[in-house]
């Protein structure tokens, strides 16, 4: 929702007989504001800005001060090195290999779990426990299971027959995929939440009628479901890309970007850059860059909603 | 990162109860009583909240020893508690950057280590960045030390601007392991079970066929890949015997490798793994699997992997230094020290950790038993040490090591390992010229160097 | 079907989202056997999945309760061997760190719950209830922080903190996180929905904006109090990479970063490793059990606002 929609929303609230009952009291509102609003400047406001201007200085960790001004330097090493661009399609690799199951698998146990009628809780509890387990717990467990040669994944494999199963976390091709499986697993509750109370939220009369014409399940899900979704989709598409691009935990607990660079993203970069390296100046230019590009995708979903939110009206 | 923050989103009806969230709060204060009533948490909850000292009184110690190096610490650990009454706290983090990281922030934050470890390629980098406390000889001599109680290659090493930031504990060069059974077939081995010398590129081919002949496999083998520090320890070493100048120069400003020197080298190991003498492919776990099996007569390694060996049921091996190949003996090596985060420290604080290091270097000889060689003197002087099989075999290489060059993104784990090494590999297992592995080598390098150091 | 019908059935007023339980099954039996094929597949694969679901946390539970020597063999021992042991657990229970993790995590939480609640809810009261100059700009400052993602801030917020003299408090952790502007949003849409009559009446009573705060629309709030401090409680728990880089003593550390700690030092310790990450999930877990219709309720809720 805009500062706008929203500005709009009060004004309609504040009718003549509201207006005149409610206070004005600049003075209070202000101490009212006051405590959160330090903080908000303090741990919001003011990292951005120190964020800008360290990107055109060679800060560093060790040194105090900003250090000095070296313009566009740090920009222009990041752009022009290879270690940026690939931590920035592993980036978009994981976000590539993530979202479309996210997406897809959360809205078919959705469908599922909402036609089969009982049993919710079960399923509700199955999908939606690891959500609230801490990433760190999750990564222990499932780096478990991917333990080459012994682990529970390559002991499946050869008891499947696989000669020699390969090593997840070690393979520079599967790691990316490994930790997308655990991510996988991990987060697909929270989109089968909403989409389960998005489907109850469509009324079944729908259903009914377009029985009575004839639909099969399947048409009913096509025509009806699907559509009257789109909303949720929406929504779940694109938290799940910023999400994606977001991404650190596992990849630092799980393969720590490894094998070579093989999952390094670019938080990662980030951090590497800024507290292994020291260097502070360059790290936040990076920062900067991976900002812009998460807001780019954060007002594309402002747009589309409120596009959707008009076509509503 | 998950789906999002629960809160990411925003929410419109809620149904909780204040009972429940009552409830919530209630087990959660009950948690905390029941966790600050058990010891130990009194000063972590002073420490976090109020910022006093965390364990006032106690010796803080970091060490990145996993494996078997970290179960023979904790052993010489024990002993040190057996000795000393105050309290003794010791952590040990993963191996490379992420120890570092951790050291350098916790010393930024201003709660390092009484103590940590740190390779001597490393540590120069630490006490330029100022992370680092001087160790005086005023120190030393409060535990009865001096600096000519140390082997002077690692002690001159470690110096920076004149001035001592670490004592070295030990030196880990690169060895030659030999299956004794399969050089015994070989005829590599003389009348006393002995390897025979090897001198030269000549017998040393030779000497791998006779074991590849025995072995039906390979001759000797040497990780080359998923592993950048082995492939890098390998061409240094070989690069160091002829004579090669260090790779980086003014603090890793200056690339000054010798390019003619580098592309032979890499030749030549490349022609080692193509002719079949060494595996193209073999991880670090499975060259070492290959001698212990009696797959190849030889391995290359630090000589820290002595207790996994010993550990091999029916297996007989030995130790030598690397063979000279080339004009000169040479090997690549590092150096683990003591170091003392820059902190406030109050006499008997200082006291505490130089007694401390002491105790460490006092159990040398049990260290040794890890196959690292001690730079105590003392130690390695001692007719004990002396009596070590089959560490006398290799102590020899301790006069011949050659250190990683100083660059603020040079070390043991560090980025310019895992660049270089990583090419390197790519040549041992065919993948890569050595002219291409070079050309990247030299741009990804000279990205850094043309950064300016974060150090300064 | 027309889209007139879609239309119509659409625009009616919508019920309240109850995720816990449907009244009645969605499901539509018509034309029979297709149907009720349908309704059997769906069965199995949910089952099946959700069977698939339940795995990693059961293995790792089952791994927890087997010794470390046997764990390291491999899945098949572990799968096979039926001794069970809580040595895991009271080893780590007894010794290391997991205590002062506990303590690190539970500080960190609440109070950053106990800071958010109050600062957020009367921030939002302002915004909601008070005409005054600024109020438009705030307001759209609030939303400005919605978009900003704080991770990317870690660089800079350590800095900060550094400068601050905070590094190694559990301030370093909960101070960067009472800066939650969705709660501030949240609150304000609650109490935008709020009916003002109890707070006329107190303000012809003569009642001042503080009193009316806390003694009117606080009450009158449990609901959102509630679920904003689940929220931030759980967060907050979770949060790895604020913790790793602000805490470096393991005294010091909450449960995520400890956990991220143990795989390197415990070794081959693999069945302490997966008994510390059941041990460090296990406070969640039952806050979930607990919740679970809240939460859920709460996510579900979240979705139809979007």
């Amino acid at each position: 929702m805009t500062a706008q929609t929203l500005v709009q929303a009060e004004a309609v609230t504040a009718r003549p007989g509201r207006a005149r009952r409610q206070p004005h009291a600049t003075t209070s509102a202000w101490l009212f504001i006051a405590p959160f609003g330090l903080f908000y400047l303090l741990f919001l406001v003011w990292p951005v800005v120190y964020m800008f201007i360290s990107s055109f200085y060679d800060t560093t960790l060790v040194r105090s001060g900003f250090g000095n001004f070296i313009g566009f330097e740090n920009y222009r090493q990041m752009l022009t090195s290879p270690e940026f661009w690939s931590a920035l399609w592993h980036t978009i690799q994981f976000t590539l290999y993530t979202v479309p199951p996210l997406v897809i698998l959360a809205f078919v146990f959705a469908v599922l779990a909402n036609r089969v009628g009982r049993g919710q809780t079960l399923f509700r509890l199955a999908f939606f426990l690891p959500f609230v387990l801490p990433s760190a717990a999750i990564a222990l467990i499932w780096s478990f299971i991917y333990t080459p040669e012994s682990g529970l994944w390559n002991s499946f494999q050869s008891l499947l027959g696989v000669a020699e199963p390969t090593p997840v976390l070690a393979s520079p091709t599967l790691a990316m995929i490994g930790i997308a499986v655990t991510t996988l697993w991990w987060t697909i509750g929270f989109n089968f939440i909403l989409y389960l109370a998005g489907l109850q939220d469509i009324p079944r009369e729908l259903y009914e009628a377009a029985a009575v014409d004839g639909a099969s399940q399947w048409q009913q899900i096509r025509s009806i479901t699907i559509p009257l979704l789109s909303r949720t989709t929406t929504l779940v598409v694109l938290l799940q890309i910023i999400a994606g691009l977001k991404i650190f935990d596992q990849v630092f607990l799980m393969t720590e970007g490894g094998p070579g660079q093989a999952t390094r993203v670019l938080l990662l970069l980030v951090t590497d850059t800024a507290f292994t390296d020291y260097r502070v100046g360059a790290a936040s230019a990076a920062s900067v860059l991976l900002f812009i590009v998460i807001l780019m995708v954060t007002l594309v979903r402002q747009v589309v909603q409120r596009g959707q939110d008009r076509r509503e009206a | 990162m998950r789906a999002t923050h629960l809160g990411d989103v925003p929410s419109a009806q809620r149904t909780v109860s204040r009972r429940a969230v009552l409830r919530g709060g209630l087990g959660a204060a009950a948690a905390l009583g029941l966790a600050g009533g058990l010891s130990g948490c009194g000063t972590a909850l002073s420490a976090g909240v109020a910022g006093t000292e965390l364990d006032p009184g106690t010796v803080t110690y970091w060490n990145l020893f996993g494996g078997g190096d970290g179960a023979r610490m904790l052993t010489m650990l024990d002993t040190y508690r057996t000795t000393h009454p105050n309290p003794l706290e010791a952590a040990t983090f993963t191996w490379g950057n992420p120890y570092y990281t951790k050291v350098s922030l916790a010393t930024l934050g201003g709660a390092p280590p009484d103590v940590a470890i740190a390779h001597l390629t490393r540590q120069t980098n630490l006490s330029e960045a100022d992370l680092l406390t001087e160790i005086t000889d005023d120190m030393l001599a409060l535990v009865g030390l001096k600096p000519s109680d140390f082997s002077p290659k690692p002690w001159e090493a470690q110096k920076v601007d004149g001035r001592t930031y670490a004592i070295p504990f030990d030196l880990h060069p690169f060895v030659l392991y030999f299956n004794v059974d399969v050089c015994d077939k070989a005829g590599l081995l003389d009348a006393s079970g002995k390897l025979k010398p090897i001198q030269g590129t000549d017998q040393w081919e030779a000497a791998l066929t006779a074991a590849k002949e025995v072995t039906g496999a390979y001759g000797a083998a040497v990780a080359t890949i998923d592993e950048p520090s082995t492939p890098w320890r390998w061409f240094q070493t070989l690069y160091s015997q002829q004579g090669g100048p260090p790779w980086l120069a003014d603090g890793g400003q200056k690339l000054s490798y010798d390019r003619d020197l580098t592309l032979k080298t890499l030749a030549y190991l490349r022609s080692l793994t193509e002719s079949g003498l060494m595996p193209e492919n073999t991880d670090y776990a499975g060259s070492q699997t290959l001698m212990f099996t009696g797959k190849s007569g030889f391995y290359l390694q630090g000589e820290w992997e002595i207790t996994t060996a010993q550990e091999v049921e029916g297996l007989e091996f030995g130790m030598v230094p690397v063979p000279t190949l080339f004009d000169q003996p040479a090997t690549q090596a590092d150096s683990h020290t003591f170091v003392l985060p820059r902190m406030e420290r109050d006499e008997p604080q200082v006291l505490r950790a130089m007694e401390f290091i002491k105790s460490m270097l006092d159990q040398s000889l049990a260290w040794a038993e890890g196959g690292h060689i001690p730079a105590y003197l003392p130690t390695l002087q001692s007719p004990e040490y002396k009596e070590l099989k089959p560490q006398a075999d290799y102590t020899a290489s301790a006069d011949t090591v050659v250190f990683d060059a100083p660059a603020w993104y040079s070390g043991s784990g560090s980025t310019f390992e895992r660049v270089v090494g990583a090419q390197i590999g790519l040549v041992q297992q065919g993948l890569a010229s050595p002219e291409a592995a070079l050309e990247s080598i030299h741009s990804q390098l000279q990205a850094y160097a043309d950064t300016k150091s974060p150090l300064l | 079907m027309s889209t007139e019908t879609v239309e119509r059935v659409r625009r009616r007023p919508r019920n309240g989202v109850s995720a816990a339980a449907p009244a009645a099954p969605d499901h539509i039996v018509g034309a029979g056997t297709s149907d009720r094929a349908f309704t059997v597949v769906a069965w199995v694969v949910l089952v099946f999945c959700a069977v698939l679901w339940l795995i990693p946390s059961l293995w790792a539970v089952k791994t927890s309760l087997t010794s470390n020597s046997t764990s390291a063999v491999g899945a098949g021992p572990i799968l096979t061997d039926w001794s069970l042991t809580l040595d895991s657990y009271t080893t780590l229970l007894s010794e290391g760190d997991l205590w002062n993790w506990y303590l690190a995590s539970a500080i960190t939480s609440v109070m950053t719950v106990l800071l958010v609640v109050v600062f957020a809810s009367m921030a939002a009261y302002a915004l909601s209830r008070l005409r005054f100059r600024g109020r438009r700009i705030v307001f759209a400052l609030v939303i400005g922080g919605i978009l900003i993602p704080p991770q990317v801030l870690i660089v800079p917020i350590f800095q900060e903190l550094n400068a601050m003299g905070l590094l190694n408090t559990y301030w370093a952790v909960i101070f960067p996180q009472v800066a939650a502007v969705i709660a501030v949003f949240v609150f304000k849409q609650f109490f935008d929905g709020l009916p003002r009559d109890f707070e006329e009446a107190a303000r012809i009573d003569g009642a001042g904006f503080w009193r009316i705060y806390r003694s009117v629309v606080l009450p009158l709030s449990r609901p959102v109090i509630g679920a904003i401090s689940i929220i931030t409680f759980v967060d907050v728990w979770n949060n790895l990479i604020l913790p790793l880089f602000v805490l470096s003593n393991p005294k010091l550390m909450t449960i995520p970063v400890g956990l991220a700690t143990v795989q390197g030092s415990f070794g081959q310790r693999l069945s302490d490793i997966q008994a510390s990450a059941i041990l460090g999930a296990l406070p969640l877990v039952i806050l979930f059990l607990i919740f679970q219709r809240r939460i859920v309720e709460g996510v579900a809720g979240s979705g139809l606002k979007g």
